[in-house]
């Protein structure tokens, strides 16, 4: 029988630019190179200012609610903070981060030496930031007041006359077409540029992770464009698709929004699946518990969290079967979710697993988001919907789920690749004190929070009545609030400690068996010098094998 | 090296809950763990599908965390154990995905059955409007008079009733009584049936119903999108401009029941606080009476007004 082969020799590929290349100056290689590891750097360092001002909105919003009617911040700057936190939050950090990580790494991880559309890759970043630029430019003159969705026809003219409303729909705007340029390169890529070998069945599963979030943000990014457009043409070009006064229909902006909302819900879910799925094998040094079980149940949760849109709409003015088509789909969506949890509890079993930052903020990624989807198969019952919709009892599933996903999830992916990214191991002891304060200040705030919700708080208010149950529960979910926010601050604190200072580390410090791992750390241009064969969904696995054949057994591994 | 690493994973997965326990605790014996306790069949129905998924919830979490912190815990690295290179035959996660499909479906089917039994909306009580005031008619004491077209008013409910000479204050036997409430930056108004030539009888964020009597609340809005809830007497409903939403109630107690909005609706989100005040029958007949005579009176005055002030004009003009 012959042992699977790992052969190095190099592809017919022509890698040119690395010395014949100009010199440049390094920002300016860094704002216009299209090597996908430079265009996800732009993504991370963005993604991560925007984390950084949704927790101070974020905190200022706690900071007006800890006492009952508190006159800290003005009613409009209250709304003013909570349109452009939310979206900043969901559409400037949840999803930019999933794609930080995914531009960067999936390439690597298919054993492609470059993407298949480099320069659309660089203009989806732009679009990105310039979306950004633009929804904070409005805090020059007045900020929109259009609510987390600017739904529509709150922010219509009448209502939201000012410039900033138009700030927010550019800036989801831009930042939605770039979503969308980003993921028809990354499908592109996936389709076409894996290596030699590498079925879909091989393929890793945090690749199939990005790939459905790719083939996801094509569908539900044009539908926000739309709304948005839409929106546009109702306030300036006299358009009546929202106005109902002369036929239209507001209840279509909630339905696109809640698409759109939605998906990037299942964008968060499918890209900490991911993330959890590569860190538990490799810190517990064995291989998931089914390739197959998870890649499924990956790609049916892409397909039925956004199904269930109308989740959000039970007391919409719509038909009861539609309610009861969201209702079926968000429990459908629970199968594969059970699943996964199953897999990751299984793929733990009998390991040894090594108890480092990336496998720790995982299993809390992974716990968290246990508690949020239990919630929300609660809320996803229409009668319960009835009552808790947008309380602040629901709001607290829905933040286990982004929170957990998202910043959870992607801390979890950047402990784990930023070795690959900088070559430098990041410091351990204070990232997983930062946890233990994130994971507190999570759970303290979500659970006053839900009694507050239980008692009738709404979500997005400015203030309460005092001489109730409130005023403490408040003051707890404010505590648990500013916990969090400083335990982030510490958590990204030493991220970027780590990214400078780190010690150096070689090129697979986890002991990995994709082939990102096979690349140098940080790779060069063209990624790999020589992409191997796959035979199996662990090529470095194969590898490592062979070499010890071809060594007769006592050659080290190679790691 | 390893009872300290199981204490620092126990001190890990301890510290967390020590502390959302003693925080939680205090307050979690005074505080309400449900929606305020329901005084509405359909908030009844709500109130069961809350408790009955709120267990399940919690007993998936928990279940899902004590077997993940339980894996990473029993199986840490420790000096001499070797991972066991396992995985799935091709069946095995099918049966995992099967025990949740058929979770999914029971809880699919408990959905459904909850959801029709809080949306059917129950006849009204013997202690409601029409029984209520049919009781008092019977003896004589008041003569109000039940015609036939408020039937074909509650039947079509949802389109505005014009409230013209014949337009009554009761339902007929077995109706239930609708009512518009209609949103608007930061009040509601809510329009009974019945009324003066021309206009129902309204009043402005205190609505006013009888005990025991189905209502049918017919919600509008004229602006924004906003939120009529009051947990008390069942589930939110969005007021969106163009559509109307439904829903209904049957109070089963006098006094005053607070809603708020959900949906955020612009600067004075907080400040739109709908109260359901809950009377006997014959009192809410005398409130909405007395709102009829108030807006016949109002009328007069304004007509009053407009011919004194026409008259005025006219004599102004004929004076050269």
């Amino acid at each position: 029988m012959t042992p699977p082969s790992a052969t190095t020799e190099a592809r017919p590929e022509l890698v040119t630019r690395d010395a014949f290349a100009p010199q440049r100056p390094a920002w300016v290689e860094r704002a216009t190179s299209a090597d996908h590891k430079t265009v996800s750097m732009l993504y991370l360092g963005a993604a991560l200012t925007f984390l950084v001002l949704a927790l101070v909105e974020f905190g200022l919003m706690r900071l007006q609610l800890i006492v009952p009617d508190s006159t800290i911040i003005q009613p409009e700057t209250f709304a003013r903070l909570l349109s452009v936190s939310g979206a900043t939050f969901a559409v400037f950090f949840c999803v930019p981060l999933a794609l930080a990580v995914i531009g960067y790494i999936v390439p690597l991880q298919i054993g492609a030496r470059g993407v298949a559309l480099p320069h659309l890759n660089l203009l989806s970043a732009w679009l990105y930031i310039a979306g950004g630029v633009v929804l904070y430019t409005s805090f020059i003159y007045t900020p929109g007041e259009g609510g987390v969705l600017a739904l529509a026809p709150l922010s219509d003219t009448v209502f939201n006359p000012d410039r900033g409303m138009d700030n927010w729909i550019f800036g989801v705007g831009l930042a939605t077409a770039g979503f969308v340029c980003f993921a028809i390169n990354l499908v592109a890529t996936v389709r076409n540029m894996r290596a030699p070998g590498m079925a879909y069945g091989r393929m890793p599963l945090f690749s199939w992770a990005a790939t459905v979030i790719g083939y996801l943000l094509i569908v539900i990014g044009p539908v926000m464009i739309a709304a948005l457009a839409m929106l546009t043409i109702d306030r300036h070009f006299a358009g009546v698709f929202f106005d109902a006064g002369e036929g239209g229909a507001p209840l279509l902006y909630e339905h696109l929004a809640y698409i759109f909302m939605s998906g990037i819900y299942a964008i968060v879910v499918v890209f900490a699946a991911g993330v959890i799925s590569e860190v538990l094998p490799a810190m517990a040094r064995k291989p998931v518990f089914s390739h197959r079980a998870v890649a499924a149940s990956m790609v049916a949760i892409g397909v039925l969290i956004p199904l269930a849109w109308m989740q959000n709409m039970y007391s919409a003015p719509i038909n009861t079967g539609f309610g009861y088509f969201a209702m079926a789909a968000a429990l459908a969506a629970m199968v594969p979710i059970g699943v996964l949890m199953v897999v990751w509890i299984a793929t733990l079993w009998r390991g040894t697993v090594r108890l480092r930052a990336p496998l720790l903020y995982a299993v809390a990624a992974a716990s968290t988001i246990a508690f949020g989807l239990a919630g929300e198969l609660a809320y996803s019952v229409i009668p319960v919907g009835w009552q808790l919709a947008n309380t602040t009892a629901s709001q607290g599933d829905t933040l286990y789920v982004l929170v957990g996903g998202a910043v959870l999830g992607g801390f979890a992916a950047l402990h784990f690749w930023l070795p690959k990214m900088t070559g430098r191991a990041l410091g351990e002891g204070l990232s997983v004190a930062a946890l233990l304060g994130m994971l507190g200040g999570l759970h303290l705030y979500v659970l006053a929070m839900f009694f507050a919700g239980l008692q009738g708080q709404a979500v997005d208010v400015f203030e309460y009545a005092g001489g109730t149950d409130l005023s403490t529960l408040n003051l707890i979910a404010s505590i648990g609030a500013f916990g969090f926010i400083v335990s982030a601050f510490v958590a990204l604190g030493s991220l970027a400690h780590g990214y400078a200072h780190g010690r150096l580390t070689g090129h697979d410090p986890w002991g990995g068996s994709t082939l990102e791992w096979f690349a140098l750390s940080p790779p060069p241009p063209h990624n790999f010098d020589a992409v191997p064969d796959v035979r199996s969904a662990e090529p470095l696995l194969d590898i490592r094998d062979s070499v010890r054949r071809a060594t007769d057994g006592d050659g080290a591994p190679l790691s | 090296m390893a009872p300290l690493t199981a204490r620092r994973i126990a001190c890990r997965s301890l510290v967390p809950a020590l502390i959302a326990l003693a925080v939680a605790a205090a307050p979690a014996s005074a505080l309400q763990l449900a929606p305020d306790s329901p005084h509405s069949p359909n908030a009844g129905d709500m109130h069961t599908a809350y408790w009955v998924m709120l267990v399940l919830a919690i007993l998936l979490a928990v279940a899902i965390n004590v077997a993940l912190i339980g894996a990473v815990v029993r199986f840490r690295e420790r000096r001499g154990r070797v991972p066991e290179r396992i995985a799935a035959g091709r069946g095995a996660t099918r049966r995992v995905g099967g025990v949740f499909a058929v979770l999914a479906v029971a809880i699919f089917i408990f959905g459904v059955v909850m959801t029709e039994s809080a949306r059917e909306v129950e006849p009204s009580g013997p202690d409601g409007l029409t029984a209520a005031l049919s009781r008092t008619a019977q003896v004589g004491v008041t003569g109000v008079s039940v015609p036939e077209t408020q039937a074909a008013e509650t039947a079509t409910a949802g389109e505005e009733p014009p409230g013209g000479e014949d337009a009554a204050f009761v339902p007929q036997e077995g109706q239930p009584l609708a009512i518009s409430a209609i949103a608007q930056q930061w009040l509601w108004r809510f329009e009974y049936p019945g009324g003066v030539p021309g206009q129902r009888t309204f009043s402005y964020n205190e609505l006013v119903v009888p005990v025991d009597t189905a209502v049918v609340l017919n919600v509008d809005s004229t602006d924004v999108v906003h939120t009529w809830w009051v947990p008390a007497l069942g589930g939110q409903v969005q007021a969106v401009p163009g559509d109307i939403s439904q829903t209904w109630f049957k109070a089963d107690e006098v006094g005053t029941y607070v809603g708020g909005g959900t949906v955020f609706n612009g600067t004075s989100f907080p400040a739109m606080v709908p109260r359901v005040t809950v009377v006997d029958p014959e009192e809410y007949q005398a409130y909405v009476e007395g709102l009829a005579d108030d807006l016949a009176k109002a009328q007069e005055t304004v007509r009053d007004q407009v011919s004194a002030a026409s008259q005025a004009q006219q004599e102004a003009e004929q004076t050269p």
